[in-house]
């Protein structure tokens, strides 16, 4: 066959499918959802999936910018945000602190020391437990994390170790629930009297909005009898110094330890970038496994389509006799049934598409749930599904191609 | 020219192997109009597939316009169907979703003949059988002997060498049979070369010739009338 011809053969297939495709609608559109509903819940999903890694990131960017922190403790691999350091010994000293201080503005722009205990708070008849937090004026700063009322504890309370408390948002609708003006109330911390200067924002972590925030200088007067510190926050001068910062420190606290390597180290260090990598990577893997668990829905649809293609050609059999004793070929059979199968797949994937975009859409908009299509899940998922039609439609087109004329004719 | 030599052709039914042809020998000129008659079991089903290229005979020789038709590959045979047969059926066979003109053009499809074309040459075929006004029709909206008449346009279209009709009046009354009959015969008159299958012996007098199968052998060749020339 010639060019032109194999063009009119295409053509004419394409014809004859949609012909066909469209003389039974209903059981067009059956054959077809299973790939539209593959397609879009691969779209749907992925969109999902790196919604939420948009959401942690944008979270993790509220940490406070170029974020570092020597934690007390002994190291671990990965470097996840640990909700509580309450119940671990401080181990991080006052040397280690002037240490870090002592790096230049272009590494260590400032430092919290920050250390924490479970407390009762008590305020008039209620009673609270909230995470009460030792640090300096600094750590609002560092921790990108400031008051929305009032104001945070100064140089001066810290210096004269005042019993001054800013309250986590969570703790201040607990303890004053009619809303009122908490400045200037007393409240009572494992017993000692505290003046409320401020209330802190909302962040949507536990340990910081559960949190009862005072002078570190008064915490370890009153509170906790200990000189160290759990943790030092740190910010770093700048993204690219944060990994040889991190080493430099690492160093000079093991020197100070005489320690000969990290692993005997009663500190860990980690940094918002590899807390930044990790999670993303987290989310990553999570949109592969919801984009592979709709992926096997996709290949359910495509054995949907191979069962109708498989009925169809049974129900056509006396049309692929007539086909072939007016001079059809077997790969004109061949053609025209995979024509179809494609046609069906490709029909339900740009359905798929459009239903796709549409739940993501309809889940940001109305299930309050950040989604983001990404244009790489769009032609991967079409593309799987024109495969899945040519697979799936291969075997019912070949039976179709290799049925015997004379039989197909006399087929009732 | 259709010439048919020593045709053998066996099946096998279960255990047993049946003879269907065992040795037939047949010559149809060019722009002959016969008939081949015989009762069922007789092998004229099988010979009509074997003429119209469904199927190969195990031995023999089949010449069909000059070429050795015997052992074609299923795509040669495809072809040699396209281009030199003519089907009539029975059950006259047309696709029940296209309508009549449509249903004319198919044979050109598959030769890759362009959608223009095949509107001019199968327009031009419905209007030779008397169908003119019927060419957007469904099958299901025309009558039998008017289904017929598409059928026989659609044999046509691709001008084959022969005009091969499988009890093409067996679906019809008898005064629409005669019409189809005549129609046969006008197409003959043209210079179509013309094959008829049948077990009414009214019919197949209207044949040329006339060739009677019987048990998987040709039993009598009968020349009824002269040749036209």
């Amino acid at each position: 066959m010639n060019a032109e011809s194999q063009l009119i053969m295409l053509w004419e297939n394409g014809a004859i499918s949609i012909r066909s495709i469209l003389a039974n609608r209903g059981r067009s559109f059956l054959t077809a959802l299973g790939v539209i509903i593959g397609v879009a819940s691969v779209i749907t999903l992925t969109a999902l999936g790196q919604g939420a890694r948009i959401s942690v990131e944008e979270r993790l960017g509220t940490l406070g910018a170029n974020l570092m922190i020597v934690y007390s403790g002994e190291p671990r691999g990965t470097s996840l945000v640990r909700p509580r350091t309450t119940n671990i010994r401080p181990t991080l000293t006052a040397d280690d602190l002037a240490m870090i201080e002592s790096f230049p503005e272009e590494l260590v722009v400032m430092t919290a020391p920050e250390s924490s205990l479970s407390g009762q708070l008590k305020f008039e008849n209620r009673n609270v437990t909230a995470t009460v937090i030792g640090t300096h004026p600094n750590y609002t700063e560092i921790r990108n994390f400031a008051p929305i009322y009032g104001s945070f504890f100064g140089e001066s309370d810290l210096e004269n170790r005042r019993n001054v408390v800013a309250l986590g948002a969570e703790t201040y609708r607990e303890l004053f629930p009619d809303g009122r003006d908490p400045l200037g109330s007393t409240v009572r911390i494992n017993g000692f009297p505290f003046r409320v200067v401020g209330i802190m924002e909302e962040k949507g972590s536990p340990s910081q909005d559960a949190s009862a925030i005072i002078p570190f200088s008064t915490f370890r007067r009153s509170l906790s009898g200990e000189d160290r510190y759990a943790m030092i926050n740190i910010q770093a001068g700048s993204p690219e110094v944060m990994y040889d910062l991190q080493e430099q420190i690492e160093q000079a606290l093991l020197a100070a330890r005489r320690l000969p390597s990290i692993e005997l180290a009663d500190f860990y260090i980690a940094n918002q970038m590899d807390l930044i990598g990790t999670v993303t990577e987290v989310a990553d893997t999570f949109t592969l496994l919801l984009g592979g668990i709709a992926a096997i829905s996709l290949l359910v649809g495509g054995i949907g389509i191979m069962n109708i293609m498989l009925v169809s050609v049974t129900e056509r059999t006396r049309e692929i006799g007539i086909r072939m004793a007016l001079g059809a070929k077997s790969s004109h059979l061949m053609a025209q049934f995979l024509t179809e199968a494609v046609i069906l797949s490709a029909a339900g994937g740009g359905i798929g598409i459009a239903v796709g975009y549409g739940l993501a859409w309809g889940l940001q908009r109305f299930g309050g749930l950040l989604t983001s299509v990404t244009p790489d899940s769009v032609v991967i998922a079409f593309s799987f599904a024109l495969v899945i039609g040519l697979f799936f439609g291969g075997y019912p087109a070949y039976r179709a191609s290799r049925l015997n004329p004379i039989e197909a004719l006399r087929y009732e | 020219m259709i010439v048919l030599t020593d045709i053998y052709k066996q099946y096998r039914m279960g255990p047993n192997t049946v003879t269907a042809l065992g040795g037939v020998s047949l010559e149809v000129p060019t722009g002959a109009f016969a008939a081949i008659v015989g009762p069922s079991g007789s092998g004229k089903s099988t010979l009509m597939n074997i003429i119209g290229c469904l199927d190969t005979p195990d031995s023999g020789s089949y010449r069909l316009a000059g070429e050795e038709a015997a052992e074609l590959s299923d795509n040669r045979r495809s072809e040699v169907r396209n281009r030199h047969i003519g089907f009539v059926f029975q059950a006259f066979n047309l696709l029940t979703r296209a309508n009549a003109l449509e249903n004319v053009e198919l044979p050109l499809i598959y030769r890759g003949v362009g959608a223009r074309r095949r509107r001019e040459v199968a327009t031009q075929m419905l209007e030779r059988v008397g169908l003119a006004d019927r060419m957007h029709h469904l099958p299901s909206e025309l009558s039998g002997g008017q289904r017929q008449r598409v059928a026989i346009a659609r044999a046509l279209v691709g001008n084959p060498s022969i005009l091969l009709a499988d009890e093409p009046t067996g679906a019809l009354d008898t005064a629409t049979g005669e019409e189809i009959l005549s129609l046969f015969e006008k197409l003959n008159a043209e210079g179509m070369t013309v094959l008829l299958v049948t077990h009414e012996p009214e019919l197949a007098a209207r044949a040329e010739t006339v060739v009677r199968l019987l048990d998987g052998g040709v039993s009598a060749i009968e020349n009824t009338k002269e040749r036209r020339s």
